[in-house]
Parts: C-alpha cells; sequence; structure tokens
C-alpha cells in the first residue's frame, strides 16, 4: 500500500532557528497518526507545511501524490485543517458558518444544505444550527470546527492539538468523535500534549524533539526499544508478600515492587517478554491460587517512552 | 509522481452572477454589515449630515436672495451650488468612511485567527480580496446612491446636466474603489487593525501635506524662475496635475470648465500662466490616476495575502 503522505528530508529555518530539521516519514491511508513532541519541537511547523500555509526550505511533502510545492490547490482539497487556536466567526449563526465554508470548497450551493445537515447530526450540533456560533462553548466550537474541515469530504485531517483547552468530558467526547471519524476511513494526523489521547487514538506516533523525528513507530515498538522492560500492575485481594516471592521466581521477571499508596495489595512488576509470556505469567499466578482482581500493563507507557525520549536516551 | 484523481467532485459551472451572489467573502461581509447596527448608524448619520448641509445652504441662499427667488436662472445656480455641495460632502465623507470600512479586511482575519482556515481552502488570494473589496465598495454605493433623492433637489431647482451627473458619479465611485482600497493595502500587510487604520489615515493626511508642500514648491519656483517658456510650461502642466490629483480641486475645477468653456473633455485656458495649450480635464486625470493607484495597491494586496511565510 502507498503512503497517502510522504514527508521527505523536510527542512525549515526561520532566520537562524532551526524549526524542523530534515525530517522524513510516511502515513499510511486510513492510519491514525499522532505527532508529540515538547513546545517548539517543530510540530506545528511541519503541519503548517504539510497544509501549504507554510512553504519548506528542503524537502518535499507529496499528499495524495501531489506536491505541496506545485500542487497546492489539489493538496488543499484532500486536506481538512484544523490549526491549535483557530477562531471564529463569532457573528454567523452555526449554519451560516458551514455555508461559508462550503462555499470557499466551491461546493455548489444545491448540495450544501444536505451536506450540512449530515455534517451536523455527524458531530451533534443539529439542534443549535440556528444558533451563533459565539454563543458555544469552546468544546462545541472544537466540535464546529471538526464539522469544518469535513466540509468538503477530505480523506486527510490535519489537527493541531484538537483537544487543547478542552475539559475532561469534551475531551473524551472529541476523541469517541475522532474514532468515528477515523471509521469512515479518514487518515488522521494530530499533534497533542495529552498523551494518553494519542496512546488511545493512534495507531503510529512520532516523537518531534528539536526539529528532528526523535522516534517513529507503533506505540509497542516505541516501548520496546526504550523501555527493556515492559510494566505490569497487579492488584490482589491478599497475600502480596507471597506473589511478590513467586514473582520473583518466575521467568522475564526482572523487578517487583509494591505500591504503597493504593487501596488493595498492588504490584509493579518490570517484565521482559512478549504477549504470550505475559499471559503464561498470569495464567501461573491463578493457577498458584492467588486472589487476582487486577492484571494489565501499564497504560502510562506513551508518558514514559516520551520522558525517556526527549531526554535524548534514544536520539 | 504521478498524481491521482482528486476525489472531490467538481464544482458545477454557475453564470457570473451567481457566482457574485455565492461568492462566501461577498455574502458573509455584507449580511455581518447590515445585520448589526453599525451599517445603519453610518447610513443614517451620512445622509443626516449631508441633508443638514443641504437644508444649511438653501435656507441662507433664499434667505440672502429673497427678491430674486422666482428669477429660474437663479434657481438654477442655487440648484448648482446644491449639487456641488453635495458631491464634496460626498467625496469627503467616502475618503473618511472608506478606509474604515476596509482597515480591517485582513488584518482583523489574522487577528481573529480565521486567515489560515480561508489561506488552507481553495479560496484564492485573489478572490479573498476581491470579496474584501467588494463588499465594502457595495456598502459605498449604497451610500452613494441614498444620496441621490437628496441631490435630486438640485434637478427640481435645475442647472444640473447629465454630463456633470456622470462624471461626479464616476469620481465619486473612483474615489469609493480608491479609499476602500487603501484601506485593504495596508490591511494586507499589518497584523493588527488599530495598525492598519492608523496607517490609512497617516497616509490620507501625509498625501495632502505633500499635496499643499508641492503646490508651495511648484508656487515658488514660478515667481523665482526667470520667464522662460518651457518653464512656465512645465510648472504650469505640474499644476495641473497636481490639482488634478485631489479629488475637492478635480470636481471643481472640471465643474468651472464646464460652466465656463462648455467643455467635458479638454481645456485651453491659460489659467496658470500666459501661454496656452490644450490640458486634459481634472477628473480625466483623477480617474486615471486613481484607477491605476486602485488597480496596483489591489495587486500588491494580493501579492501580500498570497505569502506565505508570514
Amino acid at each position: 500500500m502507498s503512503p497517502i503522505i510522504e514527508i521527505k528530508q523536510l527542512t525549515k529555518r526561520f532566520k537562524k532557528r532551526i524549526a524542523v530539521n530534515n525530517i522524513n516519514f510516511n502515513i499510511e491511508n486510513g492510519e491514525i497518526f499522532g505527532l508529540v513532541g515538547p513546545n517548539g519541537a517543530g510540530k506545528t511547523t511541519t503541519m503548517r507545511m504539510l497544509v501549504t500555509l507554510l512553504k519548506p526550505d528542503q524537502g518535499e511533502i507529496f499528499v495524495g501524490g501531489y506536491s505541496i510545492l506545485k500542487q497546492a490547490n489539489d493538496v488543499r482539497r484532500q486536506i481538512g485543517f484544523m490549526p491549535d487556536s483557530f477562531g471564529v466567526y463569532g457573528d454567523m449563526t452555526v449554519n451560516e458558518y458551514l455555508d461559508f465554508f462550503g462555499a470557499c470548497y466551491k461546493i455548489h450551493p444545491h448540495r450544501r444544505a444536505q451536506l450540512i445537515s449530515d455534517l451536523l447530526d455527524l458531530v451533534d450540533l443539529g439542534h443549535r444550527r440556528d444558533d451563533m456560533v459565539d454563543t458555544l462553548s469552546t468544546g462545541l466550537k472544537q466540535r464546529l470546527g471538526l464539522a469544518r474541515v469535513l466540509i468538503h469530504d477530505p480523506g486527510i485531517l490535519v489537527l493541531d492539538e484538537p483537544a487543547s483547552g478542552l475539559d475532561p468530558r469534551a475531551r473524551v467526547e472529541i476523541r469517541e468523535l475522532l474514532l468515528e471519524v477515523a471509521r469512515l476511513g479518514k487518515t488522521i494526523l494530530f499533534s497533542s500534549h495529552i498523551l494518553a489521547d494519542v496512546g488511545e487514538l493512534c495507531s503510529r506516533v512520532g516523537i518531534i524533539e528539536d526539529g528532528k523525528m526523535a522516534a517513529l513507530g507503533t506505540l509497542q515498538q516505541l516501548s520496546q526499544h526504550v523501555m527493556p522492560h515492559r510494566q505490569i500492575h497487579i492488584e490482589l485481594l491478599s497475600r502480596s508478600e507471597d506473589a511478590q516471592a513467586a514473582l520473583r521466581s518466575m521467568p522475564g521477571v526482572a523487578e517487583v515492587r509494591v505500591v504503597e499508596n493504593s487501596n488493595r495489595a498492588s504490584l509493579d512488576v518490570d517484565f521482559i517478554g512478549d504477549d504470550e509470556s505475559i499471559h503464561q505469567l498470569l495464567a501461573k499466578l491463578l493457577a498458584e491460587g492467588f486472589p487476582v482482581v487486577h492484571f494489565s500493563e501499564d497504560s502510562k507507557n506513551l508518558e514514559e517512552v516520551f520522558m525517556r525520549t526527549t531526554k535524548g536516551i534514544v536520539s | 509522481m504521478d498524481s491521482p484523481q482528486t476525489p472531490q467532485q467538481q464544482p458545477a459551472r454557475m453564470n457570473f452572477l451567481n457566482r457574485i451572489t455565492d461568492h462566501p467573502v461577498i455574502t458573509k461581509e455584507l449580511k455581518g454589515r447590515m445585520r448589526g447596527k453599525q451599517g445603519f448608524i453610518i447610513l443614517g448619520a451620512y445622509l443626516s449630515f449631508i441633508s443638514f448641509f443641504i437644508s444649511l445652504i438653501y435656507i441662507l441662499i433664499v434667505s440672502e436672495s429673497s427678491t430674486t427667488i422666482g428669477d429660474p436662472s437663479f434657481l438654477q445656480t442655487v440648484g448648482k451650488v446644491i449639487f456641488s455641495t453635495v458631491v464634496l460632502l460626498e467625496l469627503l465623507m467616502l475618503a473618511f468612511i472608506g478606509p474604515a470600512l476596509t482597515a480591517g479586511a485582513i488584518s482583523s482575519e489574522r487577528e481573529h485567527r480565521t486567515l489560515d482556515l480561508l489561506k488552507t481552502s481553495l479560496l484564492s488570494p485573489r478572490s479573498l480580496v476581491f470579496g474584501k473589496l467588494s463588499s465594502a465598495v457595495a456598502f459605498l454605493f449604497l451610500l452613494i446612491f441614498t444620496g441621490l433623492p437628496v441631490e435630486s433637489l438640485a434637478f427640481f431647482l435645475g442647472g444640473v446636466g447629465a454630463e456633470e451627473m456622470i462624471v461626479s458619479t464616476l469620481m465619486l465611485v473612483v474615489t469609493a474603489v480608491f479609499f476602500c482600497t487603501l484601506g485593504l493595502f495596508f490591511s494586507s500587510i499589518s497584523q493588527r487593525t488599530l495598525l492598519s487604520t492608523v496607517f490609512s489615515y497617516a497616509t490620507i493626511l501625509l498625501s495632502f501635506i505633500l499635496f499643499i508642500f508641492l503646490l508651495f514648491i511648484i508656487g515658488t519656483l514660478g515667481t523665482i524662475n526667470a520667464r522662460n517658456i518651457v518653464t512656465e510650461n512645465i510648472l504650469t502642466t505640474a499644476t495641473w496635475f497636481l490639482l488634478s490629483l485631489n479629488p475637492f480641486f478635480a470636481a471643481v475645477i472640471s465643474e468651472v470648465i464646464l460652466i465656463d468653456e462648455q467643455s467635458l473633455w479638454l481645456t485651453s485656458s491659460n489659467l496658470f500662466g500666459t501661454t496656452s495649450f490644450p490640458l486634459p480635464s481634472p477628473w480625466i486625470i483623477y480617474v486615471t490616476f486613481n484607477l491605476l493607484l486602485s488597480t496596483i495597491l489591489i495587486a500588491l494586496s494580493i501579492n501580500f495575502v498570497k505569502r506565505t511565510d508570514r
């Protein structure tokens, strides 16, 4: 399968500062790709070059086979872009706002009414279609923004910090919405500081630091690369000391720590092995009669990968 | 690399009128302007201002000349004075309102962080600038045409010909376009609307000061130079062109030529020197120069909107 986005030797300087330094990566069709990195790492600059708002000093990006340098309009047709802090026209109704952007994408007036209706249903804003945009909450404006990027039915969505500034509920709703959009077959490239969102949504992650791609791959690949141990969290009803001793004697277990601030008897295990080995570890614990009530691989993996990568451990 | 077909359908063809009425920027701007109170306040203030001055002039003239009130030639003179006053007031108002309508056209999109959304759509910079300018000019046209009933008092009294009407309307339209373009240009180069507004009005003020200064220089050169025919012709032509660039002088001198010489296009008068040679009527120079300058400013504005590294 050919990649839908190809980024080749991309470099961008702002005066003497190199914002993006020779970045290369591809994104496959239908993928949800997360771009993470500290502030000023070059995520937004990369995205702005991708959506034709900035010209690279060196390198090239192909979107669906079209060059951002030579075929900018063809690229724009394929991309829906939501910047990190985008404004809305407060003096328009929700319906007028989408109609305005529909006209900007040269969608025929006869098609727009039905299209807007469908989009408002998708983002669950149908009941607010005649309200002024200014009266919407931040979360609803973000949903409206998502409807806007879909107005011309692009194959690719480029979303810069889509969950920034949202309350927890709105954040979850946006995440659900992104998953729904991904199910429609869209390719999504998004950046976020909320690593839990990236970890849950993305099929692949790129970590950018100081303008360079510090790490790239699936979460599992990155974890294995920067952390030799997988972290497993186990909770038991009782017998935590016995379980500790038993775990230490099992193959693949590097270290066992007691988690002090938990209501239950909790253990963190550093484990070396694949999914099959983890399954065997759990099976042995149960076979030996330990009352296991919780067994999971630590979901904070991306956070750990991010911290270790951006400290320069990998690069 | 082969470029695949875009999944987007090509838009169905629309005729020119439909494209104008469906132009997103024109529709949005006009709707926004007329939705709030601002549009009606400007329109009301504009008409009140003109009506007040017309009434004042009419009352003054009539009260000063009560013995000749029935004389048709006197009424025609009153008609001409009223018409000229309306045109000059309209020119003054357009110079004030024009830049105010467009000084925030692009810069406010930057301030509200909506310019990126437009630039990543299929709306071209040319179309964006055209839409912003058209909607502002359309509003000024509304002002010009709503002023027509006030001007009709002059037609009722007589003395105003079709040529005066056409030329004055043309000058008003060109003035509206130019002042809107000026505001639009500064808006395209500024990050902030306040800055763009200050630049626009400062340019108008500075160009007026420059106009007075140049007139003074030419006047001084005329007095210190020996009476040389070539120098005199050059100074006469320079003065003529300079006066023609000012809308008020251009309008007044064009009217004087029309009344005195019955000529709409050329004058052969030696108004500023002893020699006599044909010169175009000031309104022609004014319209040509302003259209040229507007075109240049529009091209520059498009270029600044198009720039990616901002």
